[in-house]
């Protein structure tokens, strides 16, 4: 702003010319002369008018590069936190941090930023928003952007003398030369902008209005879904059905050879109790047979795996027959895995203990002598298709001769009357179990001098109270039984 | 427009118009030194062929033709944008592409080798190779469908529909142009533009499949719609460097001294920095699709580009095709330099035959039992430079040949004046 004068404040100078070389040549002139606080207006963009006016070249570039890399390092570092740090998420699977798949949104946001560089950083050095020009005050300003072409001279340029630049000018030409006067039109803002605003303001809040009142109050109507696809997704729930397969089914079973993820975390040492490196020595076929059995989900090798495992049960039991000494393992050519692949410790055992008790007790007893609840009841309506369970504790069960895969083989997959538990007990309580059984049959042969010292008294004081009530329990029977004959008699 | 100041346009015959002597007298040693060059590289090529790279030699022929063919489209095409938007700036310069442009014509007869190693089986298509499907356990009517499309005669008659629309092009447009020197007619400007629209269509369909048909189909079991645009891509930002560097030879040679400005090598600059990002948008959406769809099919193209020496080059890629010319050619300064913008335009030519060369070479390996792609040793690496060497050689002495027996600027343009008082800002 110029200094304030009594009458009307003086912002500068002003030329019209008719063509554009003639305002290219004033120009000139005036650059020349030394003023630089200059400007030019005309209708169009007019090339080599920052040479002819001596406009330095704009920082505008790199406003929009220093933008432009800001959007980069904002979205880079954006996605690499959220996807890599705060919320990790596997994608597509995809790593965590994978470059790629950032770059699209890296790509945009540095497009973005570098625009509004550009777009904010224009209006801030061209110092936007402007709503009014002094130049406007003078009626023959308005063919500027017509056919007219307008040279402007600032007042507070240093070199500034209003006779010098008018003199100047005249001499480039120009027919018309004025001052630009500072606009006297009133500078408050209409009353009906204000009514404008505001009733834009109103509507603008009206759909907002109605949406909120839908929300609070109460209404006899149904609920008013703004979007209704987004309350009520169209995706199909569980057994659902739908038209879009043959079968009708929503849900969609595995693609054969493919398995789902998370489903496939084990062995297949540890899925079979077979030790699948040495079986790939002696029998390929049935390694291949069983990783499309346990590993690709394919039912018929599951049968068939199922097939041989009971024709190798059955030759076990009649070899076993045949030769009462022989030992059980004799026709057994699968090599079973002879150690718990999990680590036995306590809690393992404790696991196997209760599993054993919610599944295997039942038949096999809480001893693991083959007497439970089952069996007694069996055994006592006499009936006929019975096959007693096994006791635990015969020799042809022990970990020499019957390893632990083929325990753990056995619990999963059944044998002769038993069914397999795979189904019901979890994998690693499978393999728990066999470390129980384990236990429960040292625990039967155990000497005093394993257990620790502390304990000793104690298990000799078990053990003496547990003889005593066995000796009160068979004298309770006895009298009971002498009872009972006194009685008939 | 503007009638400022600026320099009257030269009669047509001046000197500054013609071929300068000292390029003039480099046509028959480019010519005879580009084919001597060409044949022992073939040579060499041939030799380095062997059971684990039996396509080798055909190959570093393919590299050096897919070379020079993808610049001198790049120059039909920049032709003929000029004619389409009524280009007023590029008039000076470009007469330049025409001359390279006009060679779509020894082109085909260059051509002619690849021709024939269709019908030789498995030269250097693989799809040649009659026991090709049976050997990788193709399905058998999934290939018989590929088939329809990959057969050798329908490759002839595809090459001979691309040549016939390139040469026709490229012959309507040099005739116009060089002739509009001797009448001056304003009526052939007309023509050719009226013409500019359809012809970009032609255009950009016969590049896209022969993209496909010539790079793509190397490896026949792969696709990627985005292929043609990727090689158009390369082949557009090479011509305008081919069109910055020849043109900033000629100045310092003692042609078009004042016709040519920085302000045309600015403009020059601007569409080489944008199709540096352009050639990077296309070649990284094409890659970032497949690696994210991750589907065994597609991945394979890739894949085998990041095994061996290849996974260098695919990297190298990203630093020099992009990140490194990006930042170059970024600042107006630069842009505004003829003899660094010329330095920017020979490197990019260098990194855009690496481009091919990284697209063409992994397929040259065996397939039947995957082998990891190669260079072919010292001696490989040597026979693909002689060959791209010479051949561009060779060609760059036909546009010798070419612009010494015309002018090197449309004299009679209606729009030299324009182009030459053309002010950037």
């Amino acid at each position: 702003m110029s200094e304030t004068k009594i009458e009307t404040t003086v912002h500068g100078m002003m030329a019209e010319f008719t063509t554009v070389d003639s305002l290219l040549s004033a120009c000139r002139r005036v650059r020349d002369a030394g003023y630089t606080k200059t400007d030019a207006y005309t209708p169009f963009p007019v090339h080599g008018i920052d040479k002819a006016l001596g406009i330095k070249p704009t920082v505008l570039p790199w406003i929009c590069l220093i933008a432009g890399a800001t959007g980069t390092c904002i979205a880079l570092a954006m996605q690499i936190w959220m996807n890599s740090i705060d919320y990790k998420y596997i994608i597509s699977g995809k790593p965590f941090l994978s470059l790629p798949a950032f770059i699209p949104v890296a790509f945009e946001l540095t497009i973005l930023l570098a625009s509004f560089g550009a777009f904010f950083g224009m209006w801030a050095l061209n110092g936007l928003p402007k709503f009014s020009n002094p130049m406007f005050t003078d009626p023959r300003f308005d063919r500027a952007t017509d056919d007219r072409f307008f040279l402007y001279v600032d007042a507070s340029d240093e070199r500034y003398d209003a006779a010098g630049v008018r003199s100047l000018m005249a001499d480039t030409g120009s027919d018309y030369i004025n001052e630009v006067v500072e606009d006297d039109s009133p500078k408050e803002v209409p009353k009906p902008v204000f009514l404008i605003w505001g009733l834009s303001v109103a509507a603008s809040l009206v759909p907002l209005i109605c949406i909120l009142t839908m929300r609070v109050t109460n209404s006899s109507q149904p609920r008013f879904h703004i979007f209704f696809d987004m309350d009520f997704s169209p995706a199909k729930d569980a057994q659902q059905v739908t038209s879009l397969f043959v079968d009708n089914r929503a849900m969609r079973s595995d693609v054969p050879g493919t398995v789902a993820r998370g489903q496939m975390e084990e062995s297949l040492d540890m899925l079979t109790g077979i030790d699948v490196e040495a079986l790939t020595l002696t029998d390929p076929p049935r390694v291949e047979r069983l990783v499309r059995a346990y590993m690709q989900a394919d039912d018929q090798a599951k049968a068939e795996e199922q097939e041989t495992l009971e024709k190798e049960a059955e030759a076990t039991d009649e070899a076993t027959e045949a030769a009462e000494a022989a030992p059980a393992s004799v026709m057994d050519t699968t090599p079973w895995v002879e150690k718990n692949p999990l680590t036995v410790d306590a809690d393992l055992l404790a696991t196997g203990q209760q599993q054993f008790a919610i599944y295997c007790s039942v038949c096999h007893g809480m001893d693991g002598y083959g007497n439970g609840l089952v069996n007694q009841r069996a055994q006592s309506i006499s009936a006929p298709t019975w096959v007693p369970p096994a006791s635990m504790h015969q020799e042809t069960l022990y970990a020499d001769k019957y390893p632990d895969g083929k325990l753990f083989s056995t619990i999963s997959n059944g044998i002769r009357k038993m069914p397999g538990y795979a189904g019901q007990i979890k994998l690693k309580d499978r393999w728990a179990i066999v470390a129980y059984v384990r236990a429960l049959q040292k625990s039967q042969n155990a000497s005093l001098d394993l257990v620790p010292d502390a304990k000793k008294a104690a298990v000799e004081k078990a053990v003496e109270e547990a003889k005593a009530e066995l000796k009160r329990q068979a004298e309770e029977a006895e009298k009971a039984a002498a009872a009972r004959q006194q009685a008939q008699q | 427009m503007s009638e400022h100041a600026a320099p009257a346009v030269k009669p047509a015959d001046d000197p500054a118009f013609q071929l300068p002597a000292s390029l003039r007298s480099l046509q028959m040693p480019l010519l005879g030194g580009g084919l001597v060059a060409l044949l022992i590289g073939m040579g060499l090529a041939f030799s380095v062929s062997d059971a684990d790279m039996p396509r080798f030699g055909m190959s570093a022929y393919l590299t050096a033709f897919l070379y020079v063919l993808t610049i001198v489209l790049g120059c039909l095409f920049f032709v003929l944008i000029q004619h389409l938007v009524r280009a007023g700036w590029s008039v000076v310069v470009r007469r330049v592409a025409e001359c390279i442009m006009i060679m779509t014509v020894p082109m085909a007869f260059l051509f002619l080798p690849i021709l024939f190693s269709v019908f030789s089986e498995g030269a250097l298509f693989i799809w040649t190779d009659p026991e090709y499907a049976s050997k990788l356990h193709l399905d058998e009517n999934m290939w018989e469908t590929k088939k329809l499309f990959l057969n050798a005669p329908f490759f002839l008659l595809r090459a001979l529909i691309y040549f016939g629309i390139w040469g026709a092009l490229a012959v309507y447009y040099w005739r116009g142009s060089v002739n509009q020197d001797e009448t001056g007619e304003r009526a052939a400007t007309d023509r050719m533009q009226y013409w500019s629209g359809p012809a970009v269509m032609a255009f950009s369909l016969s590049l896209s499949f022969a993209a496909f048909d010539w790079g793509m189909s190397l490896a026949p079991m792969w696709f990627s719609t985005m292929f043609g645009v990727y090689m158009f891509a390369g082949g557009i930002l090479a011509a305008h460097c081919a069109i910055t560097l020849m043109t900033y030879v000629l100045q310092r040679a003692g042609a078009l001294k004042e016709e040519v400005t920085p302000e045309h090598y600015h403009d020059l600059g601007k569409y080489i920095f944008g199709f540096v990002v352009f050639w990077t948008y296309i070649s990284f959406s094409q890659y970032m699709l497949i690696w994210y769809g991750n589907i065994p099919e597609e991945t394979e193209w890739f894949f085998s580009r990041q095994e061996g020496g290849f996974g260098y080059l695919s990297i190298g890629l990203i630093f020099f095709h992009w990140l490194l010319p990006f930042f170059g050619t970024m600042s107006r300064h630069v842009r505004r330099r003829p003899g660094v913008m010329a330095f920017w335009a020979a490197y990019i030519l260098v990194v855009h035959f690496i481009d091919i060369y990284w697209i063409v070479m992994p397929e040259a390996r065996m397939v039947e039992h995957h082998t990891i792609p190669g260079f072919g040793g010292a001696l490989g690496i040597l026979a693909s430079l002689l060959c791209v060497v010479g051949m561009t050689a060779l060609v760059v002495g036909l546009v010798l040949r070419v612009a010494g027996g015309n002018r090197v600027v449309p004299v009679r343009d209606p729009r030299l004046r324009e182009s030459i008082i053309f002010e950037n800002i």
